[in-house]
This record gives structure tokens, sequence and C-alpha cells, in this order.
């Protein structure tokens, strides 16, 4: 720039910090522009009297940042939601959560929705019985071992089960209540709302049963046994208002209290995932 | 360690993930950058941090550098910023130190090159002001960055700065070059 270079005392005294302000200052403003003197400066750097920082252990540690991949974007909403990196890459790598399962069950939903609001009686019906049956099949997808291979190693170190479990399940029901929700709003009348609570009670019940059966297992039961029920109901009554009435809602409430009461009391067994399958 | 390929060459290869050429950039700037650092922050564990975040960003975010100026200054501007950030981050104090001694007289014949009169009153100010000079003239940092890295109030640095000024104005209108 100015033919003005700096010396080797001048680096010294800049990388010692024995320098004067207004000779940093110049040296400061003359390093941007100076890549000769930018080198001998870095070069001193390394010199082990004036090093300020272990280089080569930062350049691994910045390796090692940039080789793992980043969090996904889920990951990064549970972490802004509170919680602590690892339990948000434990929660967020159940497989329930990669998007390809995701659309599909939106999918699902989707097309019971449109039938139920373009083809009245039989598609709120097909509506009925699959929108409660979906978060159940999620959280169950969501722990069992035999979908998420992530999760042996997990439960074997001594992190409780019953607390990656329920993350999980909240996760799932944060995630899928807004948007059956949104859903159901297509739909005509209050049948949008009825399955809620049959929701949440499924939920609750294949938590509870996870105690005893694979909760993958547990899940498919509860939902062939729901099938069962809306089929046998439609062929009887043909009016969908039967889960509207309140002794059917109540009845869910219940049941979805008592199945979490079973699932804390037996929240223990939960540490003995190993013999699934 | 200089392997004689220019920067912007270097960045090129690093946004198409080449990882040898970000490590020749590492080599090239992580010495430099952490002595400057270290000059204003005394906990080398926070300048190892900011260094690492500095090459992460840099990393991830390597079309950041627009192509204008030195590609030394955008480091730096990006070095800075996040040592200011992991002060904010952590709750340890990070004291400004500088040996404010008055420059030896074969500097001030350097100075008078680099900066003229200013490098003799800049020498006057109380030290506080020549550290809040230093940091929002000379390293470009906003009063609230500022105010981060000296651990004052951003008011404290407005008014420092202010005072600093005027007292830079009245010095060298009194001793005209």
């Amino acid at each position: 720039m100015t033919g003005w270079h700096l010396d080797d005392d001048i680096v010294r005294r800049y990388a010692e910090g024995t320098d004067s302000l207004t000779e940093g200052a110049s040296i400061e403003q003359h390093l941007l522009s100076c890549g000769p003197c930018r080198a001998r400066v870095n070069a001193a750097a390394s010199v082990t009297e004036l090093s300020v920082i272990d280089l080569a252990a930062v350049w691994d540690r910045t390796r090692d940042t940039i080789e793992v991949p980043r969090p996904s974007g889920f990951e990064r909403l549970l972490r802004a939601a509170g919680l602590p990196a690892h339990e948000a890459r434990l929660v967020a790598v159940a497989s329930a959560f990669r998007s390809a399962w995701l659309t599909g069950v939106a999918a699902i939903l989707a097309f019971a929705t449109l039938a139920a609001a373009v083809g009245h009686a039989h598609g709120l019906w097909l509506f009925l019985a699959v929108a409660p049956i979906m978060p159940c099949l999620v959280v169950a997808s969501s722990y069992d071992p035999w979908l998420d291979p992530a999760l042996a190693p997990e439960l074997v170190t001594p992190y409780p089960a019953l607390r990656l479990v329920l993350l999980r399940t909240i996760a799932v029901l944060a995630l899928a209540l807004p948007v059956v929700l949104v859903l159901g709003l297509a739909i005509p009348g209050q049948t949008a709302f009825a399955w809620l609570l049959p929701a949440v009670g499924f939920v609750a019940v294949v938590l509870a049963a996870s105690t005893w059966f694979s909760p993958l297992r547990s899940a498919i039961a509860v939902s062939s046994a729901w099938l069962a029920v809306v089929w046998l109901l439609a062929a009887r009554s043909g009016s969908p208002d039967t889960m509207l009435q309140t002794r059917a809602q109540v009845g869910f409430l219940v049941l979805a209290v008592a199945s979490f009461v079973i699932f804390l009391v037996r929240r223990q067994r939960l540490r003995q995932l190993r013999p699934w399958r | 360690m200089d392997s004689g390929v220019d920067d912007e060459t270097l960045l090129f290869a690093v946004a198409e993930r080449d990882m040898g050429a970000f490590r020749v950039l590492y080599d090239r700037h992580a010495g430099w950058l952490a002595i400057r650092l270290a000059r204003r922050c005394n906990d080398p564990d926070l300048v190892a941090d900011a260094i690492q975040d500095t090459f992460v960003a840099v990393w991830q975010r390597p079309q950041g550098f627009r192509g204008d100026g030195d590609i030394a200054a955008w480091l730096w501007g990006i070095a800075i910023r996040r040592l200011v950030s992991r002060l904010r981050t952590r709750s340890s104090i990070a004291v400004f130190e500088h040996a404010g001694t008055a420059p030896a007289a074969e500097d001030q014949v350097l100075l008078s090159v680099e900066y003229g009169d200013i490098g003799q009153a800049l020498a006057r100010l109380s030290p506080e002001m020549r550290a809040v000079i230093q940091a929002v003239v000379l390293d470009g940092l906003s009063a609230r960055e500022a105010a981060r890295l000296l651990n004052v109030p951003v008011s404290s640095v407005k008014t420092r700065l202010y005072r600093a000024k005027a007292r830079l104005r009245a010095v060298l209108a009194e001793e005209p070059s």
C-alpha cells in the first residue's frame, strides 16, 4: 500500500500485545489489505511463546462441527421450544418424524376429509374411522424399536424410557392435532371434532398397552377394534351422530384418563422393552 | 502453508464443499484472527470458540462474501461479531486489555505515516475512551456490540464515544499539522 510493512519487532509486539493502541490500529488497518504482512502475523500465531490458542485443536473442533449433519427443521423447532439439544435429537430421530411418514399420514387424512366433505354419510363414517386412530398409530411408530432401530442403543443407556416415550407422544400430538383440526374444518357440522377425544383416548390406551405388548402391536389391535366398532355402528344405526352423544364422549374421556393412569402405574415395565418383537 | 492460490479462489472451492481448500483458508487466516481477537478478549477459550464459530459460519455460508473488498476484512467482520455473541451467551467477563502506554519515539514516525497527529491525539485519551474508539471506529462495531465487548452499558458507549470525538476534535484543532 504505502510501501510500509511490518518488521519482525512490530509483529512480535503486536502478537504479545505490548504495542501501543495507535501502533496496533495502524497494524490492523494494514493487515486487512496486505497479504504478505498478514502471513507473517499468522505465522507468529504458531510460534509457541506467541500463540494465543491451540489452532490445531480448534481446527479439529471446527471440522467435527461441520461434518455433523445439520439438525432437521423439526429438531430445531423442538430446541426452540426449550428442549435441550440431546433430547431434541432423541425425540426427532424417531422414524415417525421422517417427512415421508408424515406426508403419508397427512395424505390419508386429507383423503378421508375429502370423502367426508363430498360424500356425506359414508364419507363421514370413513373420516370417523380413520382420524381417531391416526395419532395412536404415529405415536406407536415413534417409539416402537422394530420401526426405530435408533432406539435400541438409546434404551440401553440409562435414559429414562418414560420420558422419551412421553416426549415423543407430545411431539406427535403437537404435530398431528393441528393438521387434523384444520382438515376437520372442511367437514360440515360438529362431526369434525367428534374424533378428538377418541384419538386422545386411543393414544393413552396404546401407551398403557405397550407396558405389556409392543407399541405397534397395541396400536394395530386398538385400530382394528375401533374399525370393527365403527363398521358395526354404521351397519346398524347409519347415523354418525351417535359419536357426538355426550355419553360416548364421556366414555372416551374416562378411557383416556384410566389408560393414562395404568400407563403411569406400570411405567417401570417400559424399561424392560428388550424382549419386544 | 501458503499454496499460492488467492483467497477468492479458495472461497469458491469451499462453496463447492472442498475440505482441502477450507483447510488452506483456515491455516492462512485463523492465526492472525486469533491474535487480533486475543487483543480484545483475555479469555483464550472464548477466542478459540469465536474462531471455531467463524470458520463454521464460513463453511455454511461462503456466499456471504459478496466479492467487495478483501476476504480478510470479511473474515474479521465475522470473527469480531462471533466473539461478541459468544460473550452474550456466557456470563464470564472478558476484559478489554491493552497496554495503554504512550507510543515510543520510533512508533511516532510510523504513526504519522498512517494517521498523522491522530495517533498522538488518541494516546492522550483515557483508556476507557480509547477502548470505545477502537471498538466502534476501528473495529466497526455497533454501539450495542461494543457495549457487549467492553462489558459496559450501551449508554456509556455512546457518551464515551461522543466525548472521545469531542476531545479528538479539540486536540487536533489546537495542534494544527
